[in-house]
């Protein structure tokens, strides 16, 4: 019975997930067209390819955790819960986006789901994690603070202070390095004297561990291990997440310093494809593992063990909802006002509200 | 009512602050065990514990980061920087973190932050170790910059910049932290940008900061024996600036002298210099003038590092300039 | 090393001086002591005194230009090499601007270039040399204070705008306000027009329009002439009234010249006399209050042939005949060359004018000078013997029946005249 049960939430849980893969690549795509037709302006970093790193990081964490990511963080900020309208709004720079139209595609910030912000300045996000955790630790409260930074922000200064105040403080954070090999056009090797970043938390004492970024279920177990170390109290946690970017840097980035054969190579290995595949399909057919290669089917099998059973239908209903979802949110998005400039002066002087800052009159 | 000196009452500040609301903790080097380099927390840390009175490793950028991240989460966190020489480590932290965050989240997340900086030339410290920097930091929108000039000011403008929601850069001076001045503990405090004036006349409005202020005060006590009447204004706060203190005050005398020890070029003074133009430029009875820091960088030399920032000699004879000219 | 030489303070009212010749030649002997140049103040001309020891060196200021006090006008140098200056001392100190700044002080608005001379001015050339291509050349290190910004330095020494007048805002908005033609202000020391003088302006009597009557030219008035019109002009505000009484002079004339004094001389003492025994005479009224004098000091009236001036008879109640006798005569010494002092003629408590030597004036008022109460006119004696006493009041500080009073007191003392020979101030 209890098997069962295990069964059953799991199955809830792959479906979840996969629904959350599809709806991160469907809404990336839209967010692409909507660029491309110049309804959306400025900067735009897209995440297909990646996805089993937010799905899987972010489906281990609680509600009551708080989140920090990047300037490549609308999917983060979807699978923490944000509503797809909201996001797209804030694309658009519409007074119902959810920073207010003030923020844009790079500073998504929700209060109420603690999602602390992205950060388009390389390496901030460590400092804002370490402030969080702090405020967290000083607290006592079985809370942890989620850390997303990619490969390139490693060789930044905070990266080092700050996973060394987290350490000696021993501070309730998970790192999460989305490793995509590249920071914009200089891969790795060519940025980094150790291109295994997990190794680099083991200066500070950091227990760090390597994952395939590619498979969504491994992802999602060593957060899900990562985060119950940090609640035990720990301290922090560290993992680095190998990935894979399937577009370039930005909106304005052919990505064209890639081969192509590693791009197909790693789109070939799309986890979208892999979470489907071991989604619908409870039992391998000989096919299927002659198609995957031997380190799919491990995955593969380790899935099948615990269960989801998903069939085509499901799947495709499943995208049918997710395309209306999408399409509902660009319309939404389309739709909204524009904030105006007294939007912008109440946000900015929102916090000062109960404040007499000088007399106006003698 | 009490005498102290200008780091007693930011002691004083931060205590009275500490004890009355549990979510007000400070951090920066050697804060705790040490006491503060100049002294301002000395004592806290053994009566707060060291999670409120956190001595940090040489970060400026992150630890100062950790201060606008626990701002978010609901702290009112006092980050010192040793000086504000070493604030250009955490101008991130600072300038696009602080003064963004509030805005960019649309008012979603307020940021009671209050970072303390001694800055200022002091005694042959190097250049390195003589900056000002306030006109950086004053080009920030989102930042509230405070300058108390008496221990009176400080002792205030700390409890109110804490209990604000804002990101607040206290500037102290460092010449200022052993001036004496009388201290009230139980009179309700003026507004925190509201700008005073020290001294009334009838002929220049002298607008001085900071240390300047005490030497602008001198300088007036001169030239009032020879005749010539000055308002002193305090402004007490560079972000924002009380225009109307300032513009009522240009408007009796019909002349104004600012007198910054910052650097002259593009420095606070060319601010207040083009905003009081612009606003009382129909009753201007002679071009602003300022008195203020050479553009160069701060001699070690003594004699040197004198000269290359305002005396009073300089206030004095620039204001009988403004005079002779009628 | 070179003293300056800066134009004299030479009354507490002076505010400019104009430099009227130079009595020495750049690279001339001076002595201390010894008078460099002459300026003609409100009511005199003046010598420049020298303070040092050595040779006349320049820029010297402009001959017959108005000068501000204080500013520098000359230098004595302590060497004849020292004396020569770059252009030979061709160079003039600009009569119209301020002093120059010293070189600690906040650079301002002052067009220090025109001002300074030459030997505290960077020279172009070697500064240019000195300094890298790209700095400002108004940038100068050895500065204690921060050098102009180029594009300060360079408004700055803008000339006014072709056509143009420099007035500061708050002139021009004052000018708006109150109708006045700012091209028909007098710009202040510095060249530029402030509040105080379109104030002054608007103040002031408005200039008859005289472009429709006969051609004419504009003179510039001798300082003395401009002093008396700005002294007249500033009794405006005075409520005077006029009271008159005829007295035989005869006797006094007589007696006067038993006793070898001029007319003028004993009317003085008369006058004296009487306003010493009415302390209402030698009061005088200002915003604070009654100004009580504690001595009667008469001013006279004399004519120099160019104007009118005052010299003063100190204490002349009080002290021996054959003083004031002395300093009388030294007084119209000095007016003769010309060389008399504020000290001399500014302070009076009582003024007298006499016109008694022109015949056909039967009759004629006075008007009160700032600073005292009242003046008597005295006319010439008529075919009865009798001459016309008229004495103009400040109504501020005296009453009619005090001013009859007066004039009875003065009869007497004008028939009665033991004072003069002996008793109260006898020879």
């Amino acid at each position: 019975m209890r098997f069962c049960r295990k069964k059953a939430m799991d199955k809830a849980q792959m479906a979840a997930m996969l629904r959350d893969m599809l709806r991160a690549r469907a809404f990336e795509e839209a967010a692409a067209q909507g660029y491309a037709q110049g309804n959306i302006a400025g900067f735009l970093h897209l995440y297909p390819g990646e996805e089993a790193v937010a799905v899987g990081v972010l489906h281990a964490a609680e509600p009551g955790d708080y989140v920090v990511s990047t300037y490549r963080e609308h999917v983060h900020a979807l699978v923490r819960g944000i509503p797809a309208r909201q996001i797209m709004a804030e694309l658009y720079g519409k007074k119902t986006g959810v920073s207010g139209g003030m923020g844009g595609s790079m500073h998504l910030f929700d209060k109420d789901r603690r999602f602390l912000g992205g950060y388009a300045i390389v390496g901030e996000t460590f400092p804002i994690a370490l402030g969080a955790g702090y405020a967290v630790a000083y607290r006592k409260l079985p809370e942890a603070v989620l850390c997303f930074f990619g490969d390139g922000a490693v060789n930044q200064g905070t990266f080092h202070e700050s996973l060394n105040m987290a350490a000696l403080w021993k501070l309730p954070i998970f790192f999460v390095c989305e490793n995509n090999h590249y920071q914009i056009g200089t891969e790795i090797h060519r940025h980094s004297a150790v291109t295994e970043v997990y190794k680099r938390a083991c200066g500070y004492g950091i227990p760090a561990e390597k994952v395939d970024g590619m498979d969504v279920v491994a992802v999602h177990k060593a957060a899900k291990r990562a985060l119950d170390r940090v609640r035990a109290g720990d301290g922090p946690q560290f993992l680095e997440l190998e990935t894979y970017r399937y577009r370039g840097h930005s909106m304005a980035d052919p990505g064209s310093y890639r081969p192509a054969a590693e791009l197909n190579a790693y789109q070939a290995n799309d986890p979208i494809a892999a979470a489907v595949h071991v989604a619908e399909h409870p039992y391998p057919s000989a096919d299927a593992i002659a198609l995957a290669g031997a380190d799919c089917v491990t995955r593969f099998t380790d899935h099948c063990c615990e269960g989801g059973h998903l069939d085509d239908a499901a799947v495709e209903r499943m995208r049918r909802e997710i395309q209306e979802e999408v399409a509902d949110a660009v319309a939404f998005a389309e739709q909204s006002d524009a904030p105006n400039m007294d939007d912008a002066w109440k946000a900015f002087h929102r916090n000062r509200r109960f404040e007499t800052l000088m007399e106006t009159a003698q | 009512m009490s005498e102290m000196l200008y780091w007693q009452a930011l002691n004083r500040a931060m205590d009275a602050e500490m004890a009355a609301d549990e979510t007000v903790l400070t951090l920066g080097e050697d804060v705790g065990l040490y006491g503060g380099t100049y002294r301002v927390t000395e004592g806290l840390m053994a009566k707060y514990g060291e999670w409120r009175v956190r001595d940090t490793p040489i970060s400026e950028n992150s630890f100062t980061g950790l201060g606008v991240g626990a701002a978010m989460l609901g702290l009112r966190p006092v980050v010192e920087i040793m000086t504000i020489n070493f604030a250009l480590f955490a101008m991130d932290a600072i300038v696009n973190m602080a003064a963004k965050i509030p805005f960019m989240s649309g008012g979603q997340f307020p940021m009671p932050l209050t970072i303390r900086m001694p800055g200022g030339v002091a005694k042959q410290l190097g250049a390195q170790h003589s900056q000002r920097l306030e006109h950086m930091l004053m080009n920030v929108p989102g930042l509230r910059i405070v300058v108390p000039a008496t221990p009176q000011d400080a002792y205030w403008q700390l409890r109110q910049a804490i209990r604000s929601d804002d990101p607040i850069l206290v500037l102290e001076h460092e010449l200022l932290y052993f001036s004496k001045g009388d201290v009230d503990e139980a009179t309700l405090a003026p507004p925190i940008h509201q700008a005073v004036a020290r001294r009334r006349g009838r002929d220049i409005t002298c607008i001085a900061y900071s240390r300047m202020l005490p030497l602008a005060l001198q300088a007036a006590e001169t030239l009032a024996a020879e005749g010539i009447e000055l308002t002193v204004i305090d402004p007490r706060s560079l972000s924002p600036i009380d225009w109307d203190t300032c513009v009522r005050a240009v408007e009796q005398t019909h002349r104004c002298l600012i007198v910054e020890e910052d650097c002259r070029f593009a420095g606070a003074g060319a601010e207040f210099a083009a905003t009081l133009q612009e606003r009382c430029f129909y009753l201007l009875d002679a071009p602003i003038q300022r008195v203020a820091g050479m553009d160069i960088p701060t001699p070690f030399n003594g004699t040197l590092e004198a000269a290359s920032i305002p005396r009073g000699e300089h206030i004095v004879q620039a204001a009988r300039q403004m005079m002779a000219q009628q | 090393m070179k003293a300056e030489i800066t134009m004299p303070v030479l009354s507490d009212t002076m505010q400019t001086g104009r430099l009227t010749r130079w009595n020495k030649a750049v690279g001339e002997v001076i002595k201390k002591g010894e008078a460099v140049a002459e300026v003609e103040t409100d009511k005199a001309i003046l010598d420049v005194e020298a303070f040092a020891d050595g040779f006349l060196a320049g820029p010297l200021a402009a001959v017959d230009t108005d000068i501000p006090v204080r500013q520098v006008i000359g230098y004595i140098a302590d060497t004849p090499e020292a004396t020569k200056t770059d252009s030979g001392g061709a160079a003039r100190v600009a009569a119209t601007t301020a002093p120059p700044a010293p070189p600690s002080a906040a650079p301002g608005a002052v067009p220090e270039k025109k001002t300074a001379p030459p030997d505290t001015l960077q020279p172009t050339a070697p500064a240019a040399a000195a300094t890298p291509p790209d700095t400002a050349p108004s940038e100068k290190p050895a500065s204690p204070l921060p050098p102009h910004t180029p594009t300060a330095a360079a408004a700055a020494l803008q000339p006014p705008h072709a056509g143009g007048l420099q007035a500061s805002p708050y002139a021009r908005a004052l000018a708006r306000d109150l109708e006045l033609d700012l091209s028909q202000v007098k710009p202040g020391p510095d060249g530029i027009i402030h509040a105080a003088q379109v104030l002054a302006s608007a103040l002031a009597p408005e200039d008859a329009d005289l472009r429709r009557g006969p051609p004419y030219t504009i003179e510039r008035p001798s300082m003395l002439r401009a002093a008396v019109a700005r002294n007249m002009s500033a009794t405006l505000d005075t409520p005077t009234f006029l009271i008159s009484s005829r007295f035989a002079t005869a006797p006094l004339h007589a007696a006067a010249k038993q006793a070898g004094l001029s007319l003028t001389l004993a009317l003085t003492r008369a006058c004296a006399l009487t306003v010493a025994e009415d302390p209402w005479f030698n009061q005088v009224w200002t915003r604070q209050g009654l100004a009580k004098r504690s001595r009667v000091d008469v001013g006279i009236a004399v004519d120099t042939g160019d104007g009118l001036i005052t010299p003063v008879l100190r204490d002349a109640a009080s002290r021996p005949l054959k003083e004031l006798v002395e300093d009388w005569r030294i007084l119209l010494g000095k007016v003769k060359k010309g060389r008399i002092y504020p000290e001399d003629y500014q302070g009076a408590s009582f003024y007298l004018s006499n016109l008694g030597v022109f015949p056909e004036v039967e009759r004629f008022n006075a008007i009160v000078p700032v600073g005292a109460s009242a003046i008597l006119a005295v006319a010439a004696v008529g075919s009865d013997g009798r001459a016309d006493f008229t004495l103009s009041c400040d109504h501020r500080v005296i009453f009619g029946a005090d001013a009859a009073r007066f004039l009875q007191r003065l009869g007497k003392r004008l028939e009665d005249l033991s004072w003069l020979a002996t008793g109260e101030g006898g020879l």
